[in-house]
């Protein structure tokens, strides 16, 4: 199978350079042979597990945490929210 | 003997009968760390100042006749993709260099809560991807048995420290083997607990439904001690269980009597050194000796297993690494056009090598066309590998393999070859992918380069206390299984 | 040629939870920019979804009252694309297995109702506001709104005009309403949706390739997306072209739509299971007492109100859209001694503006069924006038006693006494002879003011049907 790194380097916005793209491909094609040796399961059926049932929470507010604490890791910011370069909606 | 070298169950007892201090204690690590660090490399932060004063609190609440938890005091070392408040957490990636988190994850809370000193962030292998601690963006960390090895990885330096004595007891994160690989090659005993009995709550995800966090120590009672410490239900994790074994003290016992230790015949196959199939046969030896009968089974799904780890792992790892985009914290590229080119240039610059090709293979398995082939039929794998651990469990107590297929090799040697490096964690992914507890275990010493080699022991899903039963065991028969290598072989790289 | 329009709509509507989805954090409207955040819902590394029990108890609601089969067994996708506004670079949603699906909901066109599949029900977390100044060369994000709890409503594709849409959406919205789930405000975004068109020949029953509209924020807007959006596929097809399917966004205040993105360019967003979660798994019982808790709901009251009640369609929907004057309406019928239409007209004439000029509900006015039914029949079999009524209506929620004490005590008791009215009758006559001359001389509209000053003389209290004809009598 052949692998259109740069299709799925532009779906993770991962800029690779040309040669990185032939590295990569080759490994990752060495990864997918691996890959290929898996017997064949197939089911129609959803990847759910019905015997693993999980704890909702309650619907209980808390407090939030500072707004300076939230942005302390932000690169920018301005007016109490994070900057980011101008996008369209 | 210094301070440091002790276990933490002595440490624990000599703190309780007052006959050192956390103080005390905690400046012998750092001394210890002060020496050897620079040959070491396993911390990425040290948190010395922070350590005394946590040091000096619970001797003061100790001296006040306060009655205090058994790891109190004691100085314990940190993977450093757990979440720390106001302490550094990196992931050893460029991506996270500033990183601080606002907040604490569960086990730290927990550790808190409970008196414990941390003496820093440890080093590890870039968002856990990795088997020798060699794809970190900060430094390489060295196998303090001989410092031209890699520790192995990912938690490369949660093993190292704690076997080189720079820290009393460590955690270290397990995705497929990245506990258990690096105590097997730096000659510790590391747990991977049973998926969802420690909280991942403020671990950084490398791949969610594979993650868990577990100690790494020098004894068998000094990881359960820690385990108990961490372990248990927690309501911010969704995938944490109420096990069963709550009320449970977990303790390094002695008797496996009447066990029935099972060894998987595709663990000794081909692939497998013969040094370390020698050296696990004679621990098997050793359990037998002690009444523990040995029966050969098979898990024919093993020879799949790697591979249904690598999908599924690289999945969600490409979803979890898809947050790290420079708009809210961490690197942003310093120059970009617009948020699109902002987006790549951050990714392509704070990302290593092997984190950019988990995320493309991830990306791959799960674009659409590839999605029923690929991650879909690893995770019809998953189902089949757990059932044949369950139906092995009915008739055997406990599975014996080796942690590795070898010892630690040299720093450098198998970078650039992925597929080679991937086969390092064959024996233990699928543990993982099965969600079960093991224990990596050391079994003696290669004879060709001097390195430790570790036992892997497979017990059923919250059945810990089995595998500190059977380690335990073995410890009493074997006597010390972590001394710490005072005087570190250096060899020149060539 | 002529066409017809399929439309299908998603709607999103807000779910008014204490706390959002997936963390404990306030879920409120209309707080300054990043307050109402924490690590997971602004998606700092190592933190972990918990899903909010009551999203799942409202989605289940919406679902059983649209008639969808509740899935008992479900679980949580991701849906992985990047944007600022979104900060875990996924959403957690639903894929394959929703809540709810296969449901339906009837709506009422021009008195005729219609049947509308409801393909499922899916919850998920919405994402954050980008802010745009124009002094400013980047974006702000505000991640308050990130985490907040939505149902997703997809319905089929068997609308055929925009009026069918509108009726749609805005039965969707009294159906929430009703069962107090979401605020749906549309000015806050609290209900927002997405719209599907295709146009096919009339008579053909083979679809033609649609187009997504998103974008949309409010109900006229989407009657007017429909509209623009069929005519310009009418006008691709007619010069001969065909219609790509494409993703297209609407601009309200152009009254246009623009090209989003083309289907080459659909992203892909590699669903898969969200492993942070485990399943969700719901028991018959609980299924069961929730669908129990659901009242009856408009569309229903609607139509049972044309039929048993003979309301017009119109006075039908003023009074079921709201489920105060709703409740007030049957309770009112219930006493049984004065006829629904009288009824209707005071809930929606009367009362309803008095709740507009008090800014109040029904609940605040403090009216009674009991006193309500009481006062109309005291209207109705002649005790007091109408206009007497009003007052008391009044009185009644100022002192919040009965409409018979009240007419007891203020003396407003209706004069229908012949005699007595005769007299007044002959003293209005005498004193408006200015009056009497304009009616003599054709101007029929001096009868309306003679009959003005009839009850002006009795304080209101005159019968003015009486009254009308004595004064016919008189003048004739």
């Amino acid at each position: 199978m052949k692998i259109d790194v740069k299709r799925l380097a532009k779906l993770a916005h991962l800029q690779i350079s040309a040669e990185q793209e032939k590295v990569y491909a080759a490994q990752m094609q060495d990864i997918l042979e691996m890959v290929e040796k898996l017997p064949q399961l197939e089911s129609k059926e959803s990847l759910v597990d019905p015997n693993n049932p999980m704890t909702l929470r309650k619907d209980i507010p808390e407090n939030s945490y500072k707004r300076d604490v939230i942005l302390q890791n932000a690169p920018q910011t301005q007016a109490g929210c994070i900057v980011v370069p101008k996008v369209m909606d | 003997m210094e301070l440091f070298e002790h276990t933490a169950a002595q440490l624990s007892d000599m703190l309780a009968k007052k006959e050192c201090s956390s103080e005390e204690l905690t400046a012998s690590v750092f001394d210890r760390i002060h020496s050897i660090e620079p040959e070491i490399g396993a911390y990425i932060t040290l948190c010395e100042d922070l350590a005394l004063k946590q040091a000096k609190d619970v001797d003061a609440r100790r001296i006040s006749g306060e009655e205090l938890a058994p790891l109190a005091g004691i100085p314990i070392g940190v993977k450093d993709n757990i979440c720390t408040k106001d302490i550094l957490t990196t992931c050893a990636s460029k991506m996270l260099y500033n990183f601080v988190p606002p907040y604490d994850a569960t086990v730290i809370q927990k550790l808190r809560a409970q008196g414990v000193v941390i003496s820093g962030k440890l080093n590890m292998d870039e968002f856990a991807m990795g088997s020798s601690c060699e794809t970190s963006y900060f430094k390489k960390t060295r196998n303090p048995y001989n410092t031209a090895y890699v520790p192995g990885g990912s938690s490369g330096g949660s093993a190292a420290a704690v076997a080189a004595g720079e820290a009393v007891l460590s955690l270290g994160s397990d995705t497929g083997g990245s506990i258990r690989l690096p105590s097997s090659y730096c000659g510790v005993i590391g747990l991977k607990p049973t998926y969802g009995s420690v909280s991942r709550f403020g671990l950084v995800a490398f791949a969610s439904s594979l993650d868990q966090i577990g100690p790494i120590g020098r004894s068998v009672s000094d990881v359960a001690m820690l385990y108990q410490a961490i372990y248990g239900y927690d309501p911010h994790d969704a995938t944490s269980v109420a096990a069963k074994h709550e009320s449970t003290t977990f303790h390094a016992g002695n008797n496996i009597k009447g066990k029935i230790i099972g060894i998987p015949k595709e663990y000794f196959m081909s692939g497998i050194s013969t040094e370390v199939h020698d050296l696990v046969m004679k621990a098997a030896k050793v359990f037998e000796e002690n009444g523990a009968i040995l029966k050969e089974v098979s898990l024919p799904s093993t020879d799949y297993a790697l591979s249904a780890y690598y999908i599924i792992s690289s999945a969600e790892a490409s979803s979890n690494l898809a947050r790290f985009d420079g708009v809210k914290y961490g690197y942003r590229a310093e120059k970009f056009d617009n948020l699109i080119d902002m987006y790549e240039r951050t990714r392509s610059q704070g990302f290593g090598d092997e984190v950019k090709r988990r995320i493309l293979l991830g990306t791959f398995v799960l674009s659409s066309g590839y999605y029923d082939a690929y991650y879909k039929r690893a995770k019809l794998l998953q189902k089949q590998i757990l059932q044949e651990f369950n139906d092995i469990f009915a008739s055997c107590d406990l599975l014996l393999t080796p942690t590795g297929t070898d010892t630690a090799f040299r720093i450098g040697e198998k970078m650039g070859d992925p597929l080679k490096m991937y086969q390092n964690d064959i024996c233990t992914v699928t543990v993982n992918i099965a969600g079960l507890p093991a224990i990596s275990v050391p079994c003696g010493m290669a004879a060709s380069n001097g390195m430790p080699v570790g036992m892997q022991l497979i017990a059923p899903k919250f059945e810990e206390q089995r595998l500190f039963d059977a380690a335990g065991c073995y410890e009493a028969n074997i006597g010390n299984l972590c001394q710490i290598p005072m005087d570190i072989k250096k060899e020149v790289i060539s | 040629m002529s066409y017809e329009m399929v439309i299908g709509l998603e709607i999103h509507a807000e779910l008014s939870t204490q706390s959002k989805i997936y963390c404990s954090c306030k879920n409120e409207f209309g707080f300054e920019v990043n307050t109402r955040c924490c690590p997971i819902c602004t998606g700092m590394p190592g933190t972990l979804p918990t899903l909010n029990e009551k999203v799942v108890e409202y989605a289940v609601k919406m679902g059983c009252a649209l008639g969808c089969k509740i899935n008992q067994v479900s679980k949580q996708d991701r849906k992985n694309y990047f944007y600022p506004d979104l900060p875990k670079a996924y959403q957690i949603s639903q894929y394959d297995i929703p809540l709810c699906e296969n449901g339906h909901v009837d709506i009422l066109v021009d008195g005729k109702e219609k049947r509308i599949g409801v393909t499922r029900i899916h919850i998920e977390e919405d994402a954050g506001k980008l802010l745009h100044g124009e002094s400013f060369s980047g974006s702000l994000v505000d991640f308050n709104r990130c985490g907040v709890p939505l149902i997703e409503i997809v319905s089929e594709p068997d609308m055929r005009s925009p009026q069918e849409a509108k009726a749609y959406l805005e039965t969707i919205r009294s159906i929430l309403q009703y069962l107090d789930i979401s605020d749906c405000k549309m000015q806050e975004g609290s209900i927002r949706c997405d719209v599907n068109v295709s146009v096919m020949k009339s008579g053909s029953n083979e679809f033609g390739t649609r187009c997504e509209m998103k974008n949309v924020n409010s109900f006229s807007g989407a009657v007017r997306a429909i509209e623009y959006e069929a005519k310009r596929q009418i006008a691709v097809l007619e010069a001969g072209g065909t219609i790509e399917q494409e993703t297209r966004k609407w601009d309200d205040t152009k009254g246009e739509s623009i090209l989003l993105r083309s289907k080459e360019d659909a992203q892909d967003y590699r669903y898969f299971p969200e492993p942070d979660l485990s399943t969700i798994v719901l028991d018959d019982s609980y299924i069961e007492e929730i669908r129990s808790s659901i009242p009856e709901l408009p569309n229903k009251k609607i139509s049972r109100y044309i039929r048993d009640y003979g309301l017009s369609q119109i006075d039908a929907t003023l009074l079921a859209d709201d489920m105060q004057k709703a409740l007030l309406f049957e309770h009112t019928i219930k006493e049984n001694n004065c006829t629904p239409k009288s009824v209707c007209n005071w809930i929606l004439g009367d009362i309803s503006k008095y709740m507009n000029e008090k800014n109040c509900t029904i609940s605040e006015l403090g009216i009674t069924a009991k006193n309500l039914s009481d006062l109309i029949a005291l209207i109705e079999n002649g005790t007091i006038s109408n206009a007497v009524g009003k007052k008391v209506f009044d009185f009644m929620l100022e002192t919040k006693k009965t409409p018979k004490s009240i007419v007891e005590e203020k003396g407003f008791v209706q004069i229908s006494d012949e005699n007595a009215l005769a007299e007044i009758v002959k003293a209005v006559l005498a004193n408006n002879q200015k009056s009497v001359d304009d009616y003599h001389n054709g101007k029929t509209n001096a009868l309306g003011f003679l009959v003005g000053q009839c009850m002006k003389a009795t304080k209101g209290q005159g019968n003015p049907a009486k009254m009308k004809e004595l004064l016919l009598q008189a003048l004739a």
